[in-house]
């Protein structure tokens, strides 16, 4: 799956703030601030009456984040999910409440997806990282030996808070769905410091719209265009929007590398779409995005049939579009 | 002053070691605080439609040495009058469209008055900072950044190197305007200081108005702050033990020095070493030694001469937006995908890309690939905000290695360095020096973990 999606971060929000909803509007202040929390930089624009209120906020939100990623961080060799990744291998492991939450609702989307989306994917997320940074391709036996470590239903959750790997080289990725998990605890954090009208983006990938701006109905988000030709966008008002695509084809290479790995093939998607998801929170959002690029327009869109208040948009360099609408309507603003 | 003082005095001047980094300060206000007290020796007061001749009398006073900043237009009689004020230089603020008449303008000051430091500064410089990928707040709307512009840095690190090939020897020297905000701290001026250090460049400081105010008045919160941007001056103001120089295994050759350009700011911000080259005055031994060369600049005979001997002896050579018939189209073309043939010449081979380069970030990724493991001079982990750059000796080894963190909170780092060392020190402006690092060595690469960089660091890389 992924191990960053920094890629896929060209969502582009403007928020039309008119003269009176800027700095300040019905003695409404805008505070904002960003931190480089999960290998990526977190924004957060918050509202609120006065700006200590509004900044004491986003601290907090912000510390949430870090908390978040002393929990799910990969890199961390303390992280909770790192100590898990060591020891859960047919060793059932207690593990904190928010990671747990995490692993559950990957696993239902493994199972919507029918092993699509997959959190275990990370011993080829690794191998394909590698090529990524400048090593050979990975051999087929390198492949087949990680796959064969992979398979989301080969994780026993035991509620409310164990874990066991039912594998012994299994190994967790929380890359696809732990910044919208971070960005929804952010969001609560905002709601409990009393703010209700602001915007968290982790990095482009996922962004979680609170209430609206002063004297706006909504966030105004343009969604990523690779073909630059199109120009969707969204208003969003609590909602969540995420942005999936797959590393860009390499200019110099005969093959090309990439972060998005189908469980199926072993090997990274080949697909140049972007795929904009809109929900109403950015653990769905961040978890979809991924899934239906995975699965493709044709069998996404039947995905999200069955689904309520969600849309999507795949959307091509060659301005190909594909979209499914059962939630906020996504808007062009440009016509090809 | 006496003879023996006058004796070391001079003694002193001939060997002390140059400035690495130089910070110049801006100063607007009719009065400022002495140059012991501030920690620069250097300040630059603007040429408006004259000379500030009080202040320029107040600051020698106050103990620095000062300098003029004015257009080009006006910089002859702001020299005469600097000379007869006993200014240490002027500063040349120099339009991209007068580049071509500044190198005859300096000559002519220097000739003129040769006690006169005549400095330009370059233009194009930015506040270094990081940088969301999506909201940035101007005039009150809240907009979004280009995704080509990730990973989310903004460095003058491409412009800096662009500066040392074009206006060699003088240190290139610039400086920028903050961008809007409405409260500076003292982590913005340090990132300042720190990326000019880091880079080996002169750097024009401009202290925002109220902080020039609370300065003067004594102010304890600006005093504070100043104090904590000091302790990033003394360290970014070493001076190096014997000269040193970039390292890079990567050669740029262009046509032109355009410091706007997307390509060099990417090749920057992905950690990986290049050296900038114009083709019109390229010599062939300056390539040796480059693992790759990419080519920008458009071939004429000579060149493309020179770039399939380069190839031939083992480097990779990238042409970017070919066209016509070249020595190396002799040997098999493979085409390795809708934009890129490749060459296979001596033990070398030329890669030619059939179009400009559309997409900087991934054109970075694929340099970072062709590069590949063994001829990684440097990687970092978790350092996607962090710019290094390796120095080497005259001995071609590279002993420093300077790390700016632009995300301005404490980060751990894995650094991986090319080459067999057996210490590793650390310092920073915070613990001063030296941590000892543990080196883990394999394959002729030297891993080791930055425990802690918040703004700068320095790495001193030896070997027995």
């Amino acid at each position: 799956m992924r191990f960053d999606k920094r890629w896929a971060a060209a969502l582009v929000v403007v928020i039309l703030s008119a003269a009176s909803s800027a700095q300040s509007s019905d003695k409404q202040i805008l505070v904002y601030k960003e931190k480089y929390i999960m290998g990526t930089v977190f924004e957060i624009a918050a509202y609120a009456e006065s700006s200590e209120k509004a900044s004491a906020a986003i601290d907090k939100a912000l510390q949430e984040i870090v908390r978040m990623d002393d929990l799910m961080s990969n890199y961390k060799p303390e992280s909770a999910l790192s100590r898990l990744n060591r020891s859960a291998h047919f060793h059932t492991q207690k593990v904190p409440p928010d990671l747990y939450r995490v692993i559950e609702q990957a696993v239902q989307f493994s199972r919507l997806s029918g092993g699509k989306f997959d959190i275990t994917v990370a011993p080829l997320v690794n191998l394909w990282k590698a090529a990524l940074l400048g090593d050979s391709m990975p051999s087929l036996s390198q492949r087949q030996q990680a796959e064969g470590c992979v398979g989301y239903e080969k994780i026993e959750l035991t509620p409310p808070d164990q874990i066991t790997f039912r594998s012994s080289c299994m190994q967790l990725d929380l890359g696809a769905i732990g910044k919208g998990y971070a960005v929804d605890r952010a969001g609560e954090m905002l709601h409990s410091s009393g703010i209700r009208n602001a915007l968290i983006n982790s990095g482009g990938s996922t962004i979680l719209a609170m209430g609206s701006p002063p004297g706006q109905p909504g966030w105004l988000v343009h969604l990523r265009d690779p073909s630059h030709k199109i120009d969707p966008y969204v208003m969003l008002k609590d909602q969540s929007v995420s942005t999936s695509e797959q590393t860009a084809v390499s200019l110099l290479a005969p093959e090309s590398a990439g972060h998005i790995i189908d469980p199926a093939t072993g090997s990274p998607i080949d697909t140049q779409f972007a795929v904009s998801v809109i929900t109403s929170l950015g653990t769905p959002s961040d978890g979809l995005a991924t899934t239906l690029l995975l699965l493709g327009p044709k069998v996404g869109k039947s995905l999200v049939d069955g689904m309520s208040n969600v849309s999507a948009i795949w959307l091509s360099p060659k301005a190909e579009i594909e979209t499914v609408n059962h939630g906020p309507g996504i808007l062009f603003g440009k016509q090809l | 002053m006496s003879f023996r003082n006058m004796v070391l005095l001079c003694l002193c001047a001939i060997f002390s070691p140059s400035a690495w980094s130089t910070v110049f300060v801006q100063w607007n206000g009719a009065t400022l605080p002495p140059a012991s007290s501030l920690g620069v020796n250097e300040i630059v007061l603007a040429w408006e439609r004259g000379a500030p001749t009080a202040l320029l009398a107040t600051a020698r006073k106050q103990g620095y040495r000062v300098y003029v900043e004015t257009p080009l237009n006006q910089a002859t009689s702001a020299a005469k009058r600097c000379a007869e004020k006993s200014c240490a230089g002027i500063i040349l603020n120099v339009l991209e469209s007068e580049s071509a008449e500044t190198e005859k303008s300096i000559a002519s000051l220097r000739s003129a008055y040769p006690k006169l430091r005549v400095l330009v500064l370059s233009p194009g410089g930015k506040q270094p900072k990081m940088r969301g990928s999506l909201i940035i707040k101007r005039d009150s709307v809240l907009e979004v950044s280009s995704p080509t512009a990730q990973p989310w840095i903004d460095t003058n690190l491409a412009l800096i190197k662009i500066e040392q090939r074009s206006r060699r020897p003088q240190i290139p020297l610039y400086t920028f305007s903050w961008a809007d905000q409405t409260i500076l701290t003292a982590d913005d001026y340090s990132l300042a200081v720190a990326e000019a250090g880091a880079f080996n460049a002169d750097l024009v400081l401009q202290p925002d108005e109220h902080l020039q105010e609370g300065l003067n008045k004594r102010d304890g919160e600006a005093w504070a702050l100043w104090n904590q941007v000091r302790s990033t001056l003394r360290f970014s103001a070493h001076a190096s033990a014997g000269r040193l120089e970039p390292a890079a295994n990567v050669a740029v050759i262009v046509d032109q020095l355009d410091p706007s350009d997307e390509v060099t700011n990417l090749l920057s911000r992905h950690n990986i070493p290049f050296q900038v080259f114009i083709a019109a005055d390229l010599k062939t031994e300056e390539l040796k030694g480059f693992d790759i060369v990419i080519v920008f600049a458009k071939l004429n005979a000579e060149t493309a001469e020179r770039i399939n001997n380069l190839a031939s002896g083992a480097a990779t050579v990238v042409v970017v937006d070919v066209h016509g018939t070249y020595p190396w189209q002799s040997s098999q073309p493979v085409q390795l995908n809708e934009h890129t043939t490749s060459y296979a010449v001596g033990s070398g081979k030329v890669l030619e890309l059939a179009e400009p380069v559309s997409d900087p970030e991934t054109f970075a990724q694929d340099i970072r690939r062709l590069l590949g493991k063994r001829n990684a001079l440097l990687s970092l982990w978790n350092g996607l905000t962090t710019i290094a750059v390796p120095y080497k000796d005259r001995g071609a080894r590279m002993t420093l290695l300077e790390l700016v963190n632009y995300a301005g909170e404490p980060l751990r780092l894995q650094v991986q360095v090319k080459g067999s060392f057996t210490m590793i020190r650390y310092e920073t402006p915070e613990h001063g020096c030296c941590e000892s690092l543990e080196p883990v060595k394999h394959d002729g690469f030297t891993e080791f973990v930055i425990p802690e960089i918040r703004i700068a660091g320095r790495v001193h890389l030896e070997s027995q």
